[in-house]
């Protein structure tokens, strides 16, 4: 009886570093920014309460709005080039008969290894105007196509969907190859037997038991796309001509952090925050129902 | 009563050692020493420069060391940002350039974590000792806030060797009307296997020089009250020649960007014939393309008009100081600001090594400016840049310089665009445009400091 009474404190010593960490890192920085997102701040020191003034603001300002198309258009061309051709190549290098797999395998992975900001380095250099190895590479072939050709002035999406398909097919390719290789052989072989041709076999008997992965690998992609942030700004030096490039979280870091306008760019967080736990949830919604 | 403290495991008593081993360790962890002074500075060449001459103060000075940290720009002003908001450790000095200054300044005057240095430039005679243009970018409401640490006037510079081989005598040139005129025979639009070459390099994403080339006109973005000029019908006629320079069949400009490998290449092969020049970047230019040396010159920059200003200004970094510490500290590190930016032996050290001439006027007679240096053909480079110095155009220092800047270069994009789709290419044609885009410019620059309460109640 009296040793029930005992306080056990034992399994809280264990948990306060944890908790004191997610408390002090992440539970309090979210309170702060939440009560900064009804302030204005100006200069170091400065803050006033403005109410909605902020959110106000945001739905009225064309760069959210300008962030907004370029996040969602990025999101949409990762989407829909990015997971078909790294389902394409799991496909491809899931064949037992295809030589060289591993090699394949890693040569595909590996640029996901050098990260955005290696990735932006890069690609600024192969997209460069009259030097850059696509527009000398096109230009050899086809003489009338212009060394000035601006890929990073009048096509910023395309390149940044470009320079992230680079990095991130492999990536995906690898989540969807797991998937595959537990799709078991014998359903498949059934099928083919029963006369299912490949396309059949795809659609009927692989794509229903890859579905859970493939809904996981979209909602990494677009919870990933939303927050897009170091590619354009190491790739444009920043949000390009005209914003081409700019996306949400450059607009956040912009406003908070050269601008200094910590309550306008905390606004634009928990709208940032609220677009993507509705995405999340939305997607979520669907998958469940694709599953069923 | 400590009953529970049984329970422990031996586990868990290891954890506590540790916590508190680590706590000791961290409390009793020596500090640096109580008569050092933290002194921030970002730029590379600089800090090299100052290395022997801090060395020496520290020798002389002991009771007032101070130690010198090269910190990022970006890392510095998050750092400075952060001991401003809520006194975290920060340096007692620091150099940081127009735009960092101008968000530290940005707030009410009883807010700004910088040191008013007004009465006391006044009191020591700086204030006529020190090009009085150096002043502007630190100044806010009459009060001045930093220490000069140069003055970046511009002057073009040109590819002599190609100049002179075709016979071009650039005394003839004194407006940009001139120069297109006079330079015209340089420029190639390739073709035959022959490689293209254009008169000036610029562009319309590069939006650095447009505010260069407003300042030299007569225009900017800003009054001297701060209020936005975005929309004066001097930048319209800047913004316009501007675009008629990047396109159409009179386009005389390349896009060959600075501190980029592919724009030294374009530059090296001949493609660039002149870039505007200020004296920071003639150094950078000196360090990064060895290969121009002997086949460059610098001339005035051609004026808008016929007499009108031959210079312009573009960057500028000053030493600025942390207003708590105590005023019987300042005054030393006030004596070491002196020692450092006043010193003959370090002006003429910093300009072999950056090109950077310093805004004391005393300093400026000093031999190492008129040098003839073999980069620029001879010429005595300091000098050219000195006798540019007093004539520098006034700047203000505004926390919405940057969306400023955002904007004009947005209109100068637009302007360019529309240009080619309606194959308007003369300054005259592309004015009325070009007004229209920055009075759009104004509007949303405007809306943007409206909702600023705190330039509400500054106006």
């Amino acid at each position: 009886m009296s040793k029930s009474r005992t306080p056990s404190i034992t399994p809280w010593l264990f948990l306060a570093p944890f908790l004191v960490t997610f408390a002090v890192f992440t539970i309090y920085p979210l309170s702060q920014s939440f009560v900064l997102s009804f302030q204005q701040t100006f200069g170091p020191r400065s803050t006033v309460p403005v109410g909605f003034e902020n959110f106000r603001y945001l739905f009225t300002d064309p760069l959210f709005w300008i962030a907004l198309k370029n996040t969602t258009l990025f999101t949409l061309g990762s989407l829909c080039v990015q997971l078909p051709l790294s389902l394409g190549l799991a496909l491809l290098l899931n064949r037992p008969e295809l030589k060289g797999r591993s090699l394949f395998r890693l040569i595909f992975f590996a640029p996901s290894l050098v990260g955005l900001v290696f990735v932006g380095m890069i690609f600024s250099l192969i997209f460069e105007k009259r030097t850059g190895l696509l527009n000398v590479v096109i230009h050899s072939i086809i003489p009338q196509f212009p060394l000035e050709f601006p890929w990073l002035q009048n096509y910023v999406m395309l390149a940044l969907i470009i320079a992230a398909l680079w990095l991130y097919v492999g990536f995906n390719m690898i989540y969807f190859l797991a998937a595959l290789q537990n799709v078991p052989g014998e359903l498949v072989e059934s099928a083919g037997i029963d006369g299912a041709g490949p396309w059949d076999r795809f659609v009927h008997v692989t794509l229903p038991h890859i579905m859970p992965v493939a809904g996981f690998v979209v909602l990494l992609s677009i919870l990933g796309s939303f927050q897009l942030f170091e590619l354009p700004f190491v790739l444009l030096g920043g949000s390009g001509p005209e914003n081409r490039g700019l996306t949400l979280v450059m607009y956040l870091y912009n406003t908070g952090f050269v601008t200094g306008d910590l309550g306008y760019a905390s606004a634009i967080g928990w709208v940032l925050a609220l677009i993507l736990a509705s995405v999340t949830i939305v997607q979520r919604r669907i998958s469940r129902k694709g599953e069923e | 009563m400590l009953d529970w403290l049984r329970n422990f495991s031996l586990g868990v008593w290891a954890l506590i050692g540790l916590a508190l081993a680590s706590s000791v360790y961290l409390v009793t962890r020596p500090t640096a020493s109580s008569s050092d002074h933290a002194f921030w500075v970002f730029a590379r060449l600089h800090f090299q420069a100052y290395e022997p001459f801090i060395r020496e103060w520290n020798e002389k000075t002991p009771e007032m060391r101070i130690e010198p940290l090269l910190v990022s720009l970006p890392a510095m002003e998050r750092r400075l940002f952060s001991g401003f908001m809520s006194g975290t450790p920060m340096a007692d000095l620091f150099e940081i350039t127009q735009n960092v200054t101008a968000r530290l300044i940005s707030g009410p005057a009883e807010d700004i974590g910088l040191r008013d240095l007004t009465d006391l430039l006044k009191a020591e005679g700086l204030l006529d000792a020190i090009n009085p243009p150096s002043f502007s970018p630190w100044t806010l409401r009459g009060r001045i806030y930093g220490l000069p640490h140069d003055v970046h006037p511009v002057l073009l510079t040109y590819r002599s060797d190609l100049v002179e081989a075709a016979g071009i005598d650039v005394n003839e040139i004194e407006t940009w009307e001139d120069f297109v005129r006079v330079m015209w025979p340089l420029q190639r639009t390739g073709g035959a296997g022959g490689e293209d070459r254009y008169l000036l390099n610029m562009w319309q994403t590069n939006s650095e020089l447009l505010p260069v080339l407003m300042l030299q006109a007569g225009g900017g973005f800003f009054d001297a009250n701060l209020r936005p000029v975005l929309d004066s019908e001097v930048n319209a006629m800047v913004m316009a020649t501007i675009a008629t320079w990047c396109t159409g069949p009179k386009r005389i400009a390349i896009d060959a960007p600075e501190f980029s490998a592919s724009g030294n290449a374009l530059k090296i092969r001949g493609q660039v014939v002149a870039a505007i020049m200020p004296d920071w970047l003639a150094g950078v230019w000196k360090t990064d393309i060895p290969g121009l040396s002997g086949k460059l010159k610098l001339m005035p920059l051609p004026a808008w008009t016929k007499g009108g200003r031959r210079t312009s200004v573009m960057g500028g970094t000053m030493m600025g100081f942390n207003k708590k510490v105590s005023e019987e500290v300042f005054r030393e590190q006030w004596k070491f600001a002196q020692f450092l930016y006043r010193s003959p032996a370090l002006a003429a050290e910093m300009f072999r090594r950056s090109m950077i001439i310093p805004p004391d006027r005393n300093l400026w007679s000093l031999p190492v400016f008129d040098e003839p240096d073999p980069y620029f053909s001879g010429q005595p480079a300091g000098r050219l840049f000195i006798e540019q110095a007093p004539d520098v155009p006034l700047r203000v220092s505004s926390p919405f310089f940057n969306g400023a800047n955002e904007q004009s270069g947005q209109a100068l994009l637009r302007l360019v665009e529309y240009a080619n789709a309606n194959g308007v290419y003369t300054v005259e044609g592309l004015l009325p445009k070009s007004r229209e885009l920055l009075a759009e410019a104004q509007a949303q620059l405007k809306r943007q400091m409206e909702r600023n309460v705190f330039m509400r109640e500054a106006q």
